[in-house]
This record gives structure tokens, sequence and C-alpha cells, in this order.
């Protein structure tokens, strides 16, 4: 009995530790998962989908030139990024979407090691700005941008050491659309 | 007299054509023009008009920028297939297809762009893949009463600057092999 009692005890720790070890696996990664929301492209009017995953990042980075200056600043920009995930449905009209559809998403971000940094949202036009960020220790391992508006549902994942900045730099290029992001707060001298 | 010309033209076509298919990988491709044919019930239209592509993918370049031309899939790359005049017709499940050209490319390809409007059933996938020191990217473009499949070679110098602005990138590419210089 007690040799049973031993094994079965052996048993559920062996798998509470799997389990955790799942869990942590799971929340030390910043890449969301984002294709269950393909299905909303049977009602977009538009769709937009974007995957550079690590190894293109880095191959890309290999071959901008530091002879040139715009191409040395792309360079320094995406040599640590692990993957750019855009995800756009434009609809023609209002509410073609509900935030139901989003809720997949958001539980991601809730949960797993990131934290809103920013919260746009404006009454007039319905438009929605949320930007998180992933932190492992002093380190940000990635970044996401969602962008629910009445017609329009954005959601922007980036996977490595990235910050605001950086991310504004991006916009138009790689991928990553013009999200009208408010300027980053400068810092504090004291 | 006239029979003869387009005899020769035919052979000088296929001359053209062949290499520039012998050495494209035929997984992937072949498998995804299936795919539309069975998604869509259409059919691909082969010899005579991958004979233009291939001869045009010859002389055409493109300019990617700063005014410099340069061609951008690689010499002998270039594989096309092409279906005009028929009817794209997703029937509201546009969702559906973009799945089946995923599962269709899953195993060694990796997608890097895909728009979709399905009003106009206008659709655009890019899917790449390492070739040793190169890439291959696969473009398929979509419209109401057009297709075309384009498999091409790219150097990782070319894959980087067309990687910059992705969107445009499938357009390119198509374009190069597809139109011919002024």
């Amino acid at each position: 009995m007690k040799t049973l009692f031993q094994t079965l005890l052996k048993f559920a720790l062996v798998s509470a530790l799997l389990a955790i070890g799942g869990v942590s696996a799971t929340a030390q990664t910043a890449k969301l998962q984002l294709d269950q929301l393909d299905v909303l492209a049977n009602r977009a009017s538009e769709t937009v989908d974007v995957k550079l995953d690590e190894h293109l990042m880095q191959t890309t980075a290999k071959f901008f030139s530091g002879k040139d200056p715009d191409d040395a600043e792309i360079r320094d920009l995406i040599k640590h990024v692990k993957g750019i995930y855009v995800k756009s449905f434009t609809f023609e009209k209002e509410s073609e979407y509900s935030p139901a559809e989003v809720e997949s998403v958001m539980t991601q971000l809730r949960g797993g090691g990131w934290s809103k940094i920013i919260g746009v949202t404006s009454k007039k036009d319905g438009d929605n700005v949320d930007v998180y960020l992933m932190s492992v220790g002093d380190e940000i391992s990635g970044l996401a941008v969602v962008s629910l508006e009445p017609k329009e549902l954005t959601i922007v994942n980036i996977v490595g050491p990235i910050n605001l900045e950086k991310l504004t730099q991006l916009e138009g290029s790689f991928g990553v659309p013009y999200l009208n992001l408010p300027p980053p707060k400068p810092k504090s001298d004291k | 007299m006239k029979i003869k010309v387009t005899t020769v033209g035919l052979v000088l076509a296929l001359a053209l054509v062949i290499p520039l298919t012998a050495y494209a990988n035929r997984d992937g491709f072949d498998n995804v023009v299936k795919a539309i044919e069975r998604f869509y019930h259409v059919k691909h239209q082969t010899l005579p008009l991958l004979a233009r592509a291939g001869i045009k993918a010859v002389r055409t370049g493109a300019k990617i920028r700063g005014g410099e031309y340069k061609q951008i899939a690689e010499a002998g790359s270039v594989r096309v297939a092409f279906f005009e005049e028929q009817r794209f017709d997703s029937r509201g499940n546009i969702a559906a297809f973009k799945a089946l050209v995923q599962s269709t490319l899953a195993e060694n390809w990796a997608p890097l762009v895909q728009t979709l409007a399905p009003k106009d059933e206008e659709q655009t996938y890019i899917y790449v893949r390492d070739a040793g020191q190169k890439f291959h990217v696969l473009v398929i473009t979509i419209e109401k009463k057009e297709a075309t499949v384009v498999q091409a070679t790219l150097s990782p110098q070319t894959l980087a600057d067309l990687t910059k602005n992705p969107n445009e990138m499938g357009k390119k590419l198509t374009d190069e092999v597809t139109i011919s210089d002024p």
C-alpha cells in the first residue's frame, strides 16, 4: 500500500513538474498565436498577414550593408529581432467583427509575462490602441500592439528586444503598418 | 512559310523555357497549382503562355531601387503557371483557400506575406524556403479572372532588399516574369 502511495506521489510530482515546465516554456515566448483570427478574412474587405521569422530576419539583417547609412540603421534596428508578425483586417462597415473574436489574443496578453504600457481610447472615433511589452528580467523579449477600430483590426507582434522608439522606426517597413502611437515620453534627467 | 516561322518560334521558345524550368524544384509549385485547380475548378495553361513568360523572364529587368535596373530572379530559376480567362470565386470562404494553400505548402515552405481582398477575389501569397546559399520564393497571385503562380530563386541580397517592403514583393517578382520591358 505504501509502495503504491509512493509511486502515485512520485507520478503526481513528476506530472506537476512537467506541467510547470510546459507553462513556463509557453510563458517565455513572446510570439502570439494569431492564426485563429484567419476566419475574419471571409468578412474583411482586405486582409494582410505578414510573417517574418527569425531565420529570415537574421538573413535579411546580414545583407543590409553598413556603408549606406539607411541600411546600417535598418540593420541595427532588426539585428536582434526574432520575428515580425502582422495581421490586419479592414472591413467595409462598422461592427463587422466583435471584440469577442479577438478575445483569444487578449487572453494571451493578460498572462504570460505581458504588461500593458499604453492604452489609448478614443470615445469619439471608437478607436482603441493598446501596447504590451513582455520582459524577462530587465530585458524586453517582445512587443504587441492591438489596434481595434470600428472598421479595422490590426495586431502587430514583434519578438525580440524592441521598444516603442524602435517600433516607430520600423513603421512602414517589414510589413509594420503606421500605428499612430503617442510619442514615447522623454526620459527624465532626475 | 508561315508555318515554318511559327515552328521555329516554338522551338526557340521551348529551348528558352526548358532550362528555366528544369532546375526548379517541382514540389510545392505543382502541388499549389493542383490545389488552385481543385478549389476553383479551373485549369492552368502551360506551353504557349509559359513560353511567353520564359522569354520575358530572360529579358526583363526590374527596377528595385534608386534607378538601378536589376533582375530579381536568378537566371534559369523561374517557373510559371498561368490561369487566364477563368472564374475565381471563393464562394464567401476565402479563408478556406488560405488554409488550403498553407496546408499544401506547410511541409517545406514558410509563409511570408498573404493579402486577401475577397470582394474582388484578389489574393497574393508569398512563401519562402532555403535553397542552399539562396532562397526559393513562391508567389501566388489570384484575381477575379486570372491567376499566376511563380517560383523563382533569389539571392539573399535580393531577398533582403525585397523584405523591406514585403507587401510589394509579390508584385515585383510577378511583374518581372510576366511584363515585358517597354
